[in-house]
């Protein structure tokens, strides 16, 4: 218990304009300079709250300004990349992806991973339209990663451009996994078929 | 008749002597190290530098509020400060909330020590008594805040490994593309040279057709290769 009453003074000093803290003691331990940071960027957006709250807000209902300009940037994507102009949906993406990311790390992380699973499985498909092969395998994981249940697109879109590179074996894997995730889906199972046709071909012209 | 025999007793009660000895002895000498055991337990997790830098940052005001001119460290740094010790809380939170059912289980099994559960029950209790600390704090800096520090902690927590991840895939970017534009190049000069390999046959073919004698010695060197072109290939590729 005589944890609980006791600490360990560090020495520390703050910067009387900007108000950053940093240590007095110039050779500082990595993980007190990374707290520090961390400290300072959390202050930094705490000031960016509105006016009657001094401490974030509970963060249930979710201010929905961020939300609609995010889904409105999708939108955006969306529509010119049924037009046709797969690089300039890729921008509109990017840009909601920045806007979601930039989010004030208090609200809800679901939230987060809802706008952004999306954002990303279409930024994958602009990809795969322009033949970036390798964009469109980071984007599909990147999406898998925030929602890996439900999202049996971006599985596909990750299965596709791993093929495409000619990875057959981790396309393999991807599948596989997303038919543990997924259950039967027919994109999927297509997919599936299809590379493990490739695979077989593949074994016997190495014999 | 009284006549106590003293020389009898000296055997039994030297006997007693020694045995009164031994057990106190041992039993002080067992409990002097089983006390100094538990006091060198060591403690489950490090020390908790967020909960360091708000108490010193705390205790840096009054003295500055005293010294004219010192910067007085803002309400809103402290609020920062409490903010980021709630959110090691939550870290520090889940970990024993992992740990207990394994721990409690290997201890059934008798495969850990008995000093590893106590350490695990010290830092229970430990932080048990830090989260009610950073809600005291939190009620006495805003009015009302220590019922939601904790929900704003878990969401910072868990945003915060969300990104880490998103950036851990990111980063991989660069290192993909390099990969795919070895790996395209590989492809497509294998590809040109089975093209040539396809002239090469149908020009020989041709020239075989038409052949001098002269022509002969060349012929029989082209068609070596051109004969066995997936060797030739797999050759290509073992330089690679």
């Amino acid at each position: 218990m005589s944890d609980q009453d006791t600490f360990t003074f560090i020495p520390l000093v703050m910067d009387p304009k900007s108000k950053a803290i940093s240590s007095a003691t110039s050779p500082t331990s990595k993980a007190l300079e990374a707290e520090l940071l961390a400290l300072n960027n959390l202050h930094r957006s705490l000031h960016g709250l509105d006016a009657p709250h001094v401490v974030p807000p509970p963060p249930v209902p979710v201010n929905p300004k961020r939300s609609a300009q995010v889904t409105k940037l999708r939108e955006s994507g969306n529509t010119e990349y049924r037009k046709g102009n797969h690089a300039e949906a890729i921008k509109f993406y990017t840009l909601g992806l920045q806007m979601a990311l930039t989010r004030p790390p208090w609200e809800p992380s679901q939230l987060v991973r809802e706008e952004v699973h999306q954002l990303y499985s279409n930024r994958a498909q602009a990809h795969m339209q322009k033949q970036n092969w390798v964009e469109g395998a980071i984007d599909a994981e990147a999406s898998v990663a925030c929602k890996s249940q439900g999202n049996a697109k971006a599985w596909f879109r990750r299965g596709k451009c791993l093929l495409e590179m000619g990875r057959v074996q981790d396309a393999r894997n991807a599948v596989a996994k997303a038919l543990e995730f997924e259950g039967e889906e027919g994109g999927l199972a297509e997919l599936k078929k299809e590379i493990d046709a490739k695979l077989a071909k593949d074994k016997v012209v190495e014999a | 008749m009284f006549g106590v025999n003293w020389v009898g007793l000296l055997l039994p009660s030297a006997y007693l002597v020694v045995l009164v000895g031994t057990f106190m002895t041992f039993s002080t000498v067992y409990r002097r190290r089983k006390a100094l055991q538990s006091a060198n337990l060591a403690p489950w997790f490090g020390p908790h530098l967020q909960r360091n830098i708000y108490l010193s940052l705390l205790h840096m005001q009054p003295e500055d509020g005293a010294e004219k001119g010192a910067p007085r460290i803002p309400d809103s740094v402290i609020r920062a400060a409490l903010m980021r010790r709630a959110v090691e809380d939550i870290h520090r939170i889940i970990q024993i909330r992992a740990a207990k059912a394994a721990c409690s289980s290997l201890l059934q099994r008798g495969s850990v020590g008995d000093d590893l559960w106590q350490r695990f029950q010290r830092a229970e209790k430990e932080m048990e008594d830090e989260l009610r600390d950073v809600v005291m704090e939190a009620n006495a800096l805003v009015p009302g805040w220590g019922q939601i520090i904790f929900q704003s902690a878990n969401e910072i927590a868990a945003n915060k490994v969300l990104r880490d991840k998103l950036e851990d895939i990111e980063a991989q970017t660069e290192k993909e593309k390099e990969w795919w534009e070895k790996r395209r190049a590989v492809i497509q000069s294998e590809f040109m040279k089975e093209l040539d390999n396809e002239e090469k046959t149908q020009t020989k073919a041709a020239s075989v057709t038409s052949a001098a004698s002269g022509d002969e010695p060349v012929l029989v060197d082209t068609n070596v290769p051109s004969a066995s072109s997936p060797t030739g290939s797999k050759k290509k590729k073992g330089k690679k």
